[in-house]
């Protein structure tokens, strides 16, 4: 009878062994696929371009041909060039990014109220997001030229101008905010209109049966209720906005100067113009890593103020 | 035995002449192979810059197959930005997609350094016609695609650095028209008089120059050709900046100089401003690649202006000689081409003296041999414009006027641009961005 039960009970845990096998196969099967194709596409470029961080590259084949240690890192560090786009792309970002985010969410807090139109106008927001960024730096270009763009020329007929707006190097930036603000801020306006809609209307319904006024219900209660919504949008801009270079590169070039050289422009013209592949690396992972830190400080902040809530 | 002997000796004959017979027909066999029939065609791809595939592709290559029929020939363009790398990691792999590279006037030294590039005149000597002739090429453009004293290309599209100037608004400012004589200190001397009003509304409305001065990695060739006009150099024989000096300096100011006279908003200018303010006639002169002339004197579809309207000379002169700065587009063979022979005979031919003919009376290319600069074009534009190329490459030969030649070349190129950018917006004075621009080359160089 004993020697039965102990029978009974060996099958039980290998059949209960079995099942948890049987359920780890099935789930690796499904994930599988996936994974070594992110692996190949993600994880491999990353260990790539560390592994040529830290070689020399031998242009003949391609591949890293040396280990060098910290030598390419001890190369971009004493590079002022790097600094200064570092400290352009922190200009960039310490500007662009709020302005997109007070002008998104303020935008979208005006067009929430039902009114006709009103859905035409938000798929009209979408057509700057959906213009290639090179062609958006092109035109605004020829839109910003003393000599025949638009935006002088109507500036002239009051009387002011003309004025450089790519040539001087405060403007120029000044310029690179205003152009990735116009594209950006409608992705920004979306994301806004969609929380805006899904907020509780019994809440807004009570604050206004006690009398709050239009400010009182914006401060009160839609941005604390939004709060969540715009540091999850702040995070998804800021990685974003972090690797622009493309309208840099269509309008100024980087320059005048260094005045617009971001980072990744600057990473981009040191290997596929001057073919410093392996001091580019060591950027682009210096790049990551900063961003990585950054990233994971804004997303702690979140949560911390998702607590305090 | 005589039959025997008589029958022996016919047998050897008929066997010497069967293997004759066979062997020619083999040698036109191999022959055929390595170019192709139109039956069996051998295929080459090329790379090259998007700016001129397309009209070689649609032209250059039909020509080419009325002389060679069994070679087909693909090209790809590229973006001029993304040309070096994408043909730096072909080349390199183990099986190139490209047979033909095309490289601008800086980059056959990388290339060749990299190990990818045929030795035309060892390598290549096998397949070369007897006629192709190398002493007719004129020494500057053919330079550009040697490297170590191995010639790894052929010039295809060659390119100066000229002056162009715009006879009307020279004529309205009452300033007599450049020639070849013309000086730096005098043309800096007649640079207020050619900004003006011409139709008298009290508005400028035309101004004296415009040229490179934006972050582009060509607007130091403007102050670098000043310097070498007055026999100064950016790298000398051991490769060290040689350029932070009262020349260098001089010939920096003198560019920066230049905004005085360009029009608002030239500091952000370079290749599509300066041509666009040129051809509206909206500057009297402009420093410019050669091979602009066409779209900007002659095409309407382009230009407001025409063919008399338009010269084209030297750079002004300075305390050695005039000025020109040398842009050549050379055709290189990668070393693991499976169809060099084909390869070689597409730039044999396009090279030649009878395909550089065709090249440049058909599709207006500038050529690099001395014996078509001294042809009678059958575009009659192209008559100045051949004077100017064959003193242009005289001068750029004395002086040396060519952008570094180095594998490193393009990390020199592109500091230099960042600190005359940064000099000519303001950010920094001469004296400290060539200052800075010695030490960065110097430590890229090695020194």
């Amino acid at each position: 009878m004993a020697i039965t039960a102990m029978d009974n009970q060996t099958t039980h845990r290998r059949s209960r062994t079995r099942a948890r096998l049987a359920d780890f196969s099935s789930r690796w099967s499904f994930m599988l696929p996936a994974a070594i194709i992110l692996f190949a596409v993600l994880v491999y470029p990353i260990f790539y371009t560390l592994q040529i961080s830290f070689s020399r590259l031998d242009l003949a084949s391609f591949t890293a041909s040396q280990w060098v240690g910290w030598d390419n890192y001890s190369t971009v560090l004493r590079d002022d060039r790097f600094w200064q786009s570092m400290q352009v792309t922190g200009i960039y970002l310490l500007f662009a990014l709020p302005i997109q985010m007070v002008l998104g969410f303020g935008i979208a807090y005006l067009i929430n109220a039902p009114w006709k139109g009103r859905d035409v106008v938000r798929a009209l927001f979408i057509i700057p997001m959906v213009v290639a960024p090179v062609v958006a730096g092109g035109v605004w270009r020829m839109i910003l030229d003393p000599l025949w763009g638009l935006m002088n020329y109507w500036l002239g007929q009051i009387g002011i101008g003309p004025i450089d707006w790519l040539g001087t190097p405060s403007l120029a930036m000044a310029t690179i905010v205003i152009i990735d603000t116009w594209r950006w801020t409608p992705f920004v306006i979306l994301i806004a209109t969609a929380a805006l809609l899904s907020l509780p209307k019994d809440v807004f319904e009570a604050a206004d049966i006690d009398g709050a006024n239009w400010w009182t219900k914006l401060w009160s209660i839609a941005l604390p209720l939004l709060l969540p919504i715009i540091a999850a949008t702040f995070v998804v801009r800021w990685l974003g906005a972090v690797k622009m270079f493309d309208i840099v590169l269509a309008a100024t070039l980087g320059g005048p100067g260094g005045a617009t050289n971001v980072i990744n422009l600057f990473i981009y013209e040191q290997a596929f113009r001057t073919l410093r592949f392996a001091e580019s690396s060591a950027m682009a992972v210096i790049v990551l890593v900063i961003t990585m830190v950054l990233t994971g400080a804004f997303l702690f902040g979140i949560r911390k103020l998702e607590d305090v809530q | 035995m005589t039959v025997c002997t008589v029958i022996g000796r016919r047998a050897l004959l008929a066997a010497s002449l069967g293997l004759m017979v066979s062997g020619s027909v083999g040698a036109v066999l191999a022959q055929d192979n390595l170019y192709g029939t139109a039956e069996a065609p051998v295929e080459i791809r090329m790379i090259a810059n998007e700016a001129f595939a397309g009209q070689w592709q649609d032209a250059m290559v039909t020509e080419f197959n009325k002389h060679y029929p069994g070679i087909k020939v693909v090209i790809d363009g590229v973006p001029y930005p993304e040309l070096l790398a994408k043909s730096m990691l072909d080349a390199t792999g183990p099986e190139p997609t490209y047979d033909i590279i095309i490289a601008d006037d800086p980059w056959i030294p990388q290339l060749a350094e990299a190990g990818v590039l045929l030795d035309l005149k060892k390598d290549a000597a096998q397949w070369t016609d007897a006629g192709y002739d190398w002493d007719d090429f004129n020494a500057a453009p053919l330079a550009a695609s040697e490297w170590n004293g191995v010639q790894y290309g052929v010039p295809l599209r060659s390119n100066l650095l000229l002056m162009f100037y715009n006879k009307s608004l020279y004529d309205k400012a009452g300033v007599p028209q450049p020639t070849p004589e013309l000086t730096w200190t005098d043309y800096m001397a007649q640079g207020e008089k050619l900004v003006q009003d011409t139709n008298g509304d009290g508005q400028i409305d035309a101004w004296g120059v415009d040229t490179y001065f934006n972050r582009d990695v060509l607007t130091p060739t403007i102050w670098q050709t000043i310097l070498n006009s007055n026999g100064g150099q950016l790298l000398d024989e051991n490769n060290k900046a040689a350029f932070n000096n009262d020349l260098g300096k001089a010939a920096l100011q003198t560019h920066i100089d230049l905004l005085k006279f360009a029009p608002t908003g030239g500091s952000s200018h370079s290749f599509n401003e300066s041509l666009q303010a040129f051809r509206q006639g909206q500057v009297a002169t402009m420093f410019m690649w050669g091979s602009v002339f066409k779209g900007t004197a002659v095409d309407p579809k382009t230009t407001t202006l025409t063919t008399d309207q338009v010269g084209i000379q030297v750079m002004p002169v300075g305390s050695e000689s005039a000025g020109a700065h040398r842009g050549i587009w050379s055709g290189a063979v990668n070393n693991k081409s499976r169809n060099p022979a084909a390869a070689w005979a597409l730039l044999q031919w396009l090279s030649s003296k009878e395909g550089e003919v065709w090249h440049s009376n058909t599709l207006g290319v500038f050529p690099a041999r001395k014996s078509t600069l001294a042809s009678t074009p059958e575009q009659e534009w192209l008559t100045p414009v051949f004077a100017a190329l064959q003193m242009g490459y005289e001068m750029v030969d004395t002086g040396h006027m060519w952008r570094p030649r180095d594998p490193k070349s393009d990390a020199v190129q592109q500091v230099l641009a960042d600190e005359t950018s940064r000099a000519i917006s303001g950010q920094i004075d001469v004296a400290g961005a060539l200052a800075s621009a010695e030490q960065k080359i110097n430590e890229i160089m090695g020194n």
